[in-house]
Order: structure tokens, then sequence, then C-alpha cells
């Protein structure tokens, strides 16, 4: 049985970390080392926007020690993530080119929404625990640096991710700047957090119950994790317990509290930080239970790469969370959920049949699918120039799952089906590099072709199947209804289709 | 019961006063007759080698104290001040009655058996001073350098624990002038010096006597009116400011050198020095009446290990033992293999320490080995761990070595071989700030069919081939999982990464180590009084931390039975109505060095093994990086507690403390003589043969006799 291993080095707000994997047969996942050193860019990169020369010189210190380490262990592949302190950093790209000229490891920014999704991956990585409690309403709150994001599951399904700016370091930075002393950390962090957080349970949760919430953060988890472990139990509390636990660090000195939770001083202050943020999101969703998994990013990075090369098919259906993600953000701007639900149908089902002929990934299909469902927001502003609007809606909005560059494919599909196309890449919005142009210009043509399909009057398509002949895609359709509007409709749209593929499309209509 | 405050320092005996009484302990050995004679005169050489050591280290800590004005009680309530002067006339005590023990009892039992040491050079006869002076001509002379203090030339420095010659000199023609002059004994001759034979008989003469003889030699102009040996002792306490060192090697090298520099605090005189040649030592030295030792004797009785060497006396001397191979590497080559078959559990010494070698010298040449990271605190002089493991480095494998540059009296020694390990490639690690690394650990990262698996090595004593003939351990060699990544864990954070979530099977100090001791002290306490079967033993170097302590008491008082076996230091006093009834504590002092730390809790009968490299001292709990480990296959839990059931039945070496706080051998009427280091030996040798045979019984082959 051949094994892989793999690191996954995780550049964060307060700590650098490199967990080593190995992949031992199908869905053989083992951790066989973990890193972990504590280096404040967060405070450098939100307080100065800028992270400082010495820090630069440790982080790259740690990594060519992380380098040796790989090599200990015979690493074949690794990847190194930059999470928010490095994305907020005004110097980054110079910052990403002294490292990798110095250490040898490139460097990848991760969107918040990419992190949020690995984060969110290295839960799901937890399997049977993952899918138990996924079994009632659970919220995942993801505790970083910078932000909280706070993602509502009902029966299993994502019903809403949303991204709040209270993050651990940047309360501490608040609070430092507030000169606010330790002991007054709890109740200054509810008057922080509050407004926030009542706006949120205002918009998103409104009368919604969320009975459990996943905690994914780097202060709260490796105690609770640990007390658990120490006792013999899962890090599962309920909020009775999870308040008794929290007293240890009642009218106590840092130091004691330190001591009472098994932690460095240094980090008393995030740990009461993330803790009590812990506590007041709980509290305003109601939740009765507190899974802390004890993840990171690192152990999604490993259920991504083991996904990669075939070595891991977890259970949970992720692209189902993206596209439900992608519906809530439809439904928002008041797109009616059949119309998207026939749009994304039809888009699918044009995008199988020319398989032989586009060349696109599986990965790509599903660009089309949330493009196809997001394809009508920007109506919501603008009835006449809605192209330009979805794609800044699209673009604006967090759809969990898509780096940046993938949100930026969707956005420019949903624009280029309906305005003009730049045949100059470099004319287009967001800066796309040339091949992934190439596939928003494939993927708009087939979404123009099923716009059109759907026409004016939608829904009264019915039978539809697509059949490739030759240099004729012919779609044959059948229909109670008169067709002749989705007749003209689809021959409006079917032009940059034919450009495209040198391919033409052909209604054919049967009636019933 | 609930009223008693367990810290009260009544409760509690003074640590240096205990370590005296520990020296005694070996002092005894010295004395006791039923011991061979020559294994006597090395326990007397190794009570005055320990003393030696308990100066440099203790006495003068203590005068730092006194000097820094630091005046907070110890955990038996004295001040540093009172703590020095009761040592005082302990030492005096201790000296003379190693002086009583060697003038009235070893040195008659050494002319009995044919070994005469001649005191005095005045006691030569003429042949035999005709023999000395030109052994000292030819020899001696040479290396000799006589240094005179007068106006123009100040006080030479007279180095620690070196043997001098002082003497009161004048000019030949000038008898008013009195100076002095000091000669250093060399310490590249040996010491002792052999006469020509006459008869049967041995006899010898110690070199400072040769050259007190010949001393007018030295000062030819000059007339020496007397001469006599003295020693001194310096403190040789490191003081070093880790925080403000930037290169921690480089500082120790110089404070290495200054070790010869430290205040003098122990001056050894022969009982009849000159009155006037004292007085001109004691301003120079800047010494206290109470720290001068006038000695009926050879000074510098470290002498006599060497006198246990000399040959043609094997018959009165222990033979040495071998130890033997442990059963599991019998018929097996791979060493990886022996231990994919379980955990391996060695008891050393009876136990050969080669498989600790072997493990790492075939991690070094074996292919699939990536990775060897270890923690070195004390290793022998040449020694095959340290040349394995630059083979490793030299052979492309990644190796990690922790070289504790602060292990005491050892710092030269690990400068020097981290030097070479580093040339070699490996990645050495000079200790950690603020902490020494005590642990003894190997970890050995080798990639297989089934993908990375890790091979450790735990245990209580060094990694040193030499002391592991001589010194009581116990290892454990496994390959589990939650081992593996917890010593990986271990490594990790002894190269400055943060602590795991948490810990499989290690406990680690100063993380939680103590925490833990506390806890399981607690949990059999609470059995106790929930009346479930509670018991604690625990064997150990050293008992001084005052909140262990006051927990055996707590729970002792709770009714938990507690049995220590404390070879050394115990500040926890027995037989304290409503504390420690329950407590016995008995110490042993073999042919080996005890050095095992192992620790037995009853759990209300789940009992709970664990061995470790810390003896319950602060210094182990709270500035030593140090690993206890959990012994829990079924058949190696119980070989240690056969261990320590052996060491409680031993009546041979034990000690006993009494509630007056004595020691006092084990009352053997009624009782067999059980002498548990000589059972050991016993009982290895009598497995490894039965083991062998075993082997034997199982070939399925035959040997086909050949004609010839």
């Amino acid at each position: 049985m051949s094994t892989k291993t793999f690191a996954a080095i995780d550049i964060g707000s307060f700590e650098l970390s490199m967990k080593i994997f190995e992949f031992n047969g199908k869905n053989k996942i083992r951790e066989i080392d973990f890193l972990s050193k504590k280096l404040d860019l967060g405070s450098d990169s939100y307080a100065r926007g800028k992270i400082d020369f010495e820090k630069v010189e440790e982080l790259c210190k740690t990594l060519r020690e992380f380098k040796n380490t790989m090599e200990s262990y015979g690493v074949e592949e690794y990847k190194a993530y930059g999470t928010s302190a490095v994305r907020e950093s005004k110097n980054m790209d110079i910052l990403l080119d002294r490292i990798e000229k110095s250490t040898g490891i490139k460097i990848e920014v991760l969107s918040n929404s990419e992190q949020r999704f690995l984060d969110y991956k290295s839960v799901a990585a937890k399997g049977e625990e993952f899918r138990k409690i996924l079994e009632g309403s659970t919220a995942i709150v993801d505790i970083g640096g910078g932000s909280i994001q706070i993602s509502l599951f009902e029966n299993d399904t994502l019903i809403s991710t949303q991204n709040i700016r209270i993050g651990v370091l940047r309360v501490n930075e608040i609070l430092n700047q507030a000169s606010v002393t330790t002991s007054r950390y709890r109740e200054m962090c509810g008057e922080i957090a509050m407004p926030s957080l009542d706006s949120y349970k205002k918009l998103y949760v409104k009368d919604r119950e969320i009975k459990n919430i996943i905690i994914i953060d780097d202060y709260l988890a490796p105690v609770a994790v640990r007390k658990a472990k120490e006792k013999g139990v899962d890090p599962v509390m309920s909020m009775k317990e999870y308040i008794r636990f929290l007293s240890d660090a009642e009218n106590k000195t840092g130091t004691d509290t330190a001591k009472a939770f098994g932690i460095e001083s240094a980090i008393v202050p995030l740990f009461i930080i993330s803790s009590e943020l812990v506590r007041w999101v709980a509290t305003i969703l109601g939740a009765e239970k507190i899974w802390t998994p004890g993840v990171r990013l690192g152990d999604g990075m490993a259920y991504e790469y083991a996904e990669k090369i075939k070595m891991f098919r977890g259970e949970h259906d992720f692209e189902k969370d993206i596209l439900a993600s992608a519906y809530n953000i439809a439904s928002r701007y008041e797109c009616g959920r059949k119309k998207c639900e026939l749009l994304e149908k039809i888009s699918t089902g044009l995008f199988d049949a020319l398989k032989n002929v586009h060349g696109l990934s599986k990965r790509d299909k599903l660009y089309l699918r949330i493009a196809a469902i997001l394809a009508d927001v920007g109506k919501y502003v603008s009835l006449e120039n809605f192209g330009d609007t979805g794609y800044n809606i699209v673009m604006a909005s967090e759809i969990i799952g898509l780096s940046h560059r993938e949100r930026e494919i969707v956005a420019n599909i949903v624009r280029y089906n309906v305005s003009e196309y730049d045949y100059d890449h470099e004319g287009c919005l967001g800066n796309l590099d040339g091949s992934s142009y190439i596939i928003v210009a494939k993927l708009a043509s087939i979404l123009r072709v099923a716009t059109g399909l759907t026409g004016g009057y939608f829904g009264r398509v019915k039978d539809f199947k697509p059949v490739l002949d030759g240099n004729r895609f012919v779609i044959n359709v059948t229909g109670d209804a008169d067709l002749t509007m989705e007749k003209a409709f689809f021959e409006s749209k079917a032009g940059f289709f034919t450009e495209v593929y040198n391919i033409t499309p052909v209604l054919n209509i049967r009636k019933n | 019961m609930a009223n008693v405050n367990y810290m009260n320092p009544k409760f509690f005996v003074n640590r240096e006063l205990s370590w005296i009484k520990f020296d005694h302990r070996i002092l005894n050995e010295a004395r006791d007759k039923s011991n061979p004679l020559f294994e006597r005169i090395k326990f007397l050489a190794i009570s005055a080698s320990n003393l030696d050591e308990f100066f440099m280290v203790r006495i003068a800590s203590l005068k730092d104290q006194l000097n820094a004005g630091y005046d907070k009680p110890d955990i038996a309530g004295m001040l540093p001040a009172e703590q020095l002067e009761a040592l005082s006339v302990a030492i005096h005590e201790l000296m003379d009655l190693q002086y009583t023990t060697l003038n009235r009892s070893i040195l008659p039992a050494l002319e009995d058996v044919g070994l005469t040491v001649i005191k005095r050079h005045e006691n030569l006869s003429d042949e035999d001073a005709r023999f000395v002076d030109k052994y000292f001509e030819e020899n001696v002379y040479p290396v000799l350098t006589p240094m005179a203090v007068d106006s123009s030339r100040p006080f030479p420095l007279i180095r620690n624990k070196t043997l001098n010659i002082g003497a009161l000199i004048h000019k030949k023609d000038d008898d008013k002038t009195m100076d002095f002059a000091t000669v250093q004994v060399p310490g590249v001759l040996p010491r002792i010096v052999e006469l020509p034979k006459k008869g049967k008989g041995t006899r010898i003469i110690f070199l400072e006597e040769i050259i007190e003889r010949n001393i007018e030699k030295l000062f030819l102009n000059y007339t020496v009116v007397c001469a006599y040996p003295f020693r001194i002792m310096r403190n040789a306490d490191l003081s070093i400011e880790e925080e403000e060192a930037a290169d921690l090697l480089k500082e120790i090298e110089k404070q290495l050198k200054r070790r010869q520099w430290g205040e003098a605090i122990r001056l050894e005189v022969e009982a009849g020095i000159d009155k006037d040649l004292l007085k001109k030592i004691k301003k120079e030295l800047q010494i206290t009446d109470e720290n001068i030792y006038r000695i009926d004797g050879p000074l510098d009785l470290t002498v006599f290990m060497k006198v246990y060497g000399l040959k043609g006396f094997d018959h009165l001397k222990i033979k040495p033992y071998i130890p033997v191979q442990n059963p599991a590497f019998n018929g097996h080559s791979d060493i990886f293999s022996v231990i994919r078959k379980g955990d391996v559990l060695l008891h050393h010494p009876y136990e050969s320490f080669d498989p600790v070698v072997e493990f790492v010298r075939r991690a070094s040449r074996d292919k699939n080995v990536l990775a060897i990271k270890q923690t070195l605190y004390r290793v022998s002089g040449n020694s095959p761990i340290i040349q394995a493991l630059s083979e490793a480095a030299e052979n492309g494998k990644q190796v990690t070595v922790l070289v504790e540059l602060k292990a005491r009296f050892d710092e030269e020694n690990n400068i020097n071989w981290a030097k070479m390990l580093e040339q070699a490639g490996a990645h050495v690690i000079y200790g950690l700030v603020g902490l020494k690394t005590h642990c003894k650990i190997t970890l050995v990262v080798r990639r297989e069919d089934d993908g990375i698996r890790r091979y450790v090595h735990l245990g209580t004593g060094n990694y040193n081939d030499i002391t592991a003939r001589l010194y009581t351990d116990i290892g454990l060699l496994t390959c589990k999982e939650s081992f593996g990544e917890d010593a990986t864990a271990v490594f990790n954070m002894l190269s400055g990464y943060s602590e795991p979530m948490f810990w499989n099977k290690l406990n680690v100090a100063p993380l939680w180590l103590k925490d833990k001791f506390l806890g399981l002290i607690a949990r059999e306490r609470d059995n106790a009084k929930d009346g479930k079967k509670a018991e604690i033993i625990a064997k150990m170097n050293s008992l001084c931390d005052r909140d262990i302590i006051a927990a055996l008491y707590e729970a002792s008082s709770a009714g938990v039975k507690i049995r220590l076996i404390v070879r050394g230091i115990c500040c926890l006093k027995v037989g304290i109505p409503g504390v420690s009834e329950n407590i016995t504590v008995r110490s042993i002092v073999g042919n080996f060095l005890e050095h095992s730390r192992i620790f037995y809790f009853e759990n209300g009968g789940n009992s709970e093994v664990y061995c470790g490299s810390a003896d319950w001292m602060p210094r182990n709990l709270e500035r030593r990086v140090e690993i206890m480990f959990p012994i829990e296959k079924k058949e190696l839990k119980a070989q240690v507690i056969h261990i320590l059931d052996c060491l409680l039945q031993d009546t041979g070496k034990a000690a006993v403390l009494n509630a007056d706080g004595d020691y006092a051998k084990i009352d053997r009427r009624g009782k067999k003589l059980f002498i548990a280091q000589d059972y050991f030996c016993e009982e290895a040798e009598g497995i490894s043969l039965s083991a062998k045979e075993g082997v034997n019984k199982s070939t399925r082959t035959f040997t086909p006799e050949i004609h010839k």
C-alpha cells in the first residue's frame, strides 16, 4: 500500500503552525506531527497595515525549520496558506516574494471564504461526530483573529454564512487601545460584540433556534479538548457546563487564570476574549450544546489534499453547501427559487451534453450552476444594467467554498450572461488570467443559451433533451404552450455560443 | 486531623542535614565488616568525593545566600546562617568518622591482607627513602612548579580541589623574614606510589609525602622551616544569567574558567600543621575557623578509589557483574522488529545497556530511518551513542540532539560533544533558557511499508554506557503510536514550539508533572477516605518537595499506606502522630547506585505504575524538563512491581528511617538476609539462561556431528 505524506502550513494571525499528515489507503488520514509557534503578525497587520521586518525574519526562520521537519518525514507535497494577517497586510506581495526567496516555501493567500471553507472541512473531517451533530440545527462558529464566521445549518444543509468583524485579535487591539485591564475583559467583550451580534440575529437568525454550536478557534478549543481528554470524555459541553467551565477564570488574576486553564500567561487575554465571544454567540443563538472539536485550518487542508489525490472521500456534500449558500444569496435579492432551479437544471443539462466539446471540469460545472442561480441578482438593483450590478453583488457576497478567483469567474459569467462580452480579457472586471477568462466565455455562452430557453415565460419548457449532432447542438424540448417567444429569445442568445464553440445551437420544439 | 497544617516547618527536615545523613549511610558501608575490604575502601572514597561536591555546590549556595542577605527560612524553618552552623558541626563529625574509620579499621585491615600504607615519609626505611628520592628526582621534580610569595610575588592561585604543599621558608642568609611557598601535588602523576617489593605484601606511599620529603630541593637558597599539605574547595556553582547571555555556549565556557577562582569555602589541613603556616594560608584565602578541617590522615580520601584499583586484591572485591542480554533480544538481530512485537523493559545494570546503544547505532545505519532525536545529559568519555549520532548525521539522517550544557560538572565534556555533533551535521540544541533538560528520551522516525512508525526509548538514567553498568535504572522501548506522538511533541517543545493540545501518555515537567503527582496522591487520599484500598510506593533519589510531602502527610492521615524508597535526601519525617504514621522510608545503599525513579499508585485496585527521570524535588518538578511515563503492558508492569517488592524486602542494604530522624539497618533477628541487588543479578542471569535454552529448544533444525 503506497503512503503519501503532506505538510499543511498555516500562517495565522497569531501563530505559525505546520501539520504533517500521512495518507495510507482510502480514507486513512493520520496526523503525525504538529508544530506551532506564537508569532503575532495580526497586531502589525490590523493596527499598522504592515508586517514588521523582524517578524518577517522570524517567520522565515520558522519556515526554514518547518522545511527541515518536512524533510525529516520525507514529505512529498505541501501547501502553505496565509490568512487574514497576511491578506490584510499592505506589503503582502513584497512579503510573499521575500519569504519564497528566503525559504523556498511558496505561500498562497486565502480569501476569507476559502479559509472558512477549509475550517469547515476540518470539522467535517471528524466524520461521524460531525454528521450526528448536524442532524440538529447547528451553527459553526469560526473565531479568527480578525472576524467571526457564523454558518447556520438546518437538516444537514447550510442555510446562511455570515462574517462579522469581531475577531479575537481585533477585539484585543481595541481593548489595548482603551487600556482596559484583563480583569474587565469579560464585560467589555460583551459590550464590543453585542451590537454586531444583535444585528446578526435580527437579520439572519430571526426566530430560529440553533441547538448546537461547533467552535473553531485557537484559544478556547485546545483547553477544552485537553480538559475533556483528562476526564476521558468528548469535548462537548452543555451551556451550563460551559458557564461552569468559564467560572474558573472569574475573579482571577492573569497568572491564576493561566494556571487554572494550563495556558501561557501571554495567551490569557486572547483566551478570555475567545471564550467570551463563544458565550455571547451561544447566548444569542440560544444554543444548548457546545462542541469544540479542536480542529485547525491544517486539518481542512489535509482533507482537501486527500480529496485531490483521491485518497479520501468525505461523507459530507460540500457542493450542496456551496449551492445552498448561492440560493440564500439569490433569495436575499428576491430571485424566485423555481426560476433559479430551472436555469440551474438547464445549464447543467447543456454542460453535460457538451462534455466532449468544452473540456471543462466538474469544478467548472459548479461555477456554472452558481452563476445560473445568481443570474438575476443584479435586477434587484437595476433592471437595465443588471449584468454589471449582478457582477458587483456576487463579488460583494460571501460564497463559502469559493476562492477569490473562483468568485471572479462566477461574477463574470453572471455579467456576460447579459452584458456584451469584452474580447480583451485585460479589460474584464477583476483582472482574470487568460485561462480563467476562457472558462468564463465557455460557461457564459452556455448560460446564455439556457437563459434563452427559460425566456421571459419561464417554466413552459418541458422534457428538455440536448443532443450534439455534428456541428449542431440540437436542443429538443416539448411543451404544451406556444413556445414561439422562447424560440425568438433563444436565437438572440445563441450567437455567442456559436462563436465560442463553432457549433450552432438549434431549438427543436415538439408539441405534445 | 482537619486542622493540621501539613506545611508546618516542624514536620520537615533540612535537606542539607538529610544529605549528610545519606553520606553517613555510604560511610557506614565502609564501616560494615561484612562487605569485602576493597569495597569498603571504595565506599570511603565515594563518601569523600560526594562531600567534595556537596561543598562545591550546596555549601557554596548557602554561602551565596548568606552573602546576598537572603533571609528566607528553608523547608524546615532554618535560615542560611543556621544551616551553615549546623552543617559545620555535622560535617566535622562526618569527617572525623571518615578518618576514624580509615585509621582504626581500614588501614589495619589492609595491613592484615598485605597492603601497607606508609603514612609518613619519616617512617620510610633508608632503602625505601632512597627509592622515593630517586623517584622524586626522575619523575616528580620535572613537573613541579614551586611558587614562593614575597613582596614582589603575590599569593598564587590555589586551584579548586587540588592538593598542595604549603611551606614556610626563609633565605639561608636571613632567618628573620619568613616567606610562604607552595607547590601543587601534580595531578598528572599517580598519587599512590608503590614501594619496591619486600616479601609478599604491597607497600604504598602517597605522592605528597614524597614531595614533602624532598621539598628543600625546590627552594635551594632557602631553608624550609616546615611543610604541610593542604587542600581547598571553592564555590563552583555556576551563576549564569541565562536571559542575558547571548550565547549560552560561550557563557558557560567563560564561567568554567571562573570556577577555579570561586570563593574558598573549605580548607583541609593536616592535624599538626604549623600554626604560622596555617595563619598565613587562612589570611590569604580569607577563610574562617569553622571552615577549616584539621585532618588526621591523608587529605582527599578520593585517592582510595585508586587504591581500589591496585592489582592483586581481586579476592577482596565483589566480582564484577556482567550485565546480561534482555531475553527479548535473544536470537534477534533487528531491534526494530523486536520492539514491534511489544514493549521491552530494560532493568539496568542487571540487563545490558547494549540494546539502547544498538537502538541508536542501528537507526544511524538503517536506510528507512529518517530522523533521530535524543536528549543527552551526561554521556561517557568515548560515548558510542555520540558516535552513532554523528554517523547518522553523516548518513543524511535528520539528527536533533539536545545537549544539556548545564549538567553540573559535565559542562565542559558536553560542550565538546555538542561541537563535534554540530560539525557532523546534527542539529544541536544547547539546552533551554531557565530550565535544565534532565529527561532521557530518544525518538527514531522510520518509514515503513504501512507508513511512518516512531520508536521511542524512555529512561530513568542517562545515556551513558559506563554508568549504566553501575546505576540501577529502568528503560522502556516502545513503538506505540501514543508514545511516539508524545515523544514528537517533547522534541517539538524542546525546539521552541508550543505544547501539544494534549499528551497521550507522557507527563512532562515543568508543565504538568507536579500537578499530576499531586493529583495521583490526592486520588489515593480520596480512595482511603472512601474506604477503598489505597497505597503508594515511590522510589526515588531524593524527596524534598514541600507540596508533595504535605500531600503525602495528608494522604497518610487519611489512611493511605505509603512506602518510600529514597536513596538520598529525605525531608519527610516518619512517625509523626496524626501526620505520617502510615509512612515508611527506607534507603538502599548498595554496590550499585540506586537511581531509578518508580511510582506505584494503588488506584482502588486498578494500579498504575510510572517510571521517570524526576525526583520529588522542586528543582526536578519546577526547573527541569522531566518525563514520567506509564508502564502499561501487563507483564512489564508486574516486573516493575516485583522490583519494588524486592527493594521493600531488602534486609541487607536497606536502612530504615526512624521517628527520631536516624537511619538504622534492618534488625535481622529472625529474618533472612536478602539483598535485592544481588537477587536481581541472580534473577537476570537465570532468566537470560533459561531464555537462551528456550531458543535452542524451539529450534526445529538438527546439527549433524561431523567426523573429523
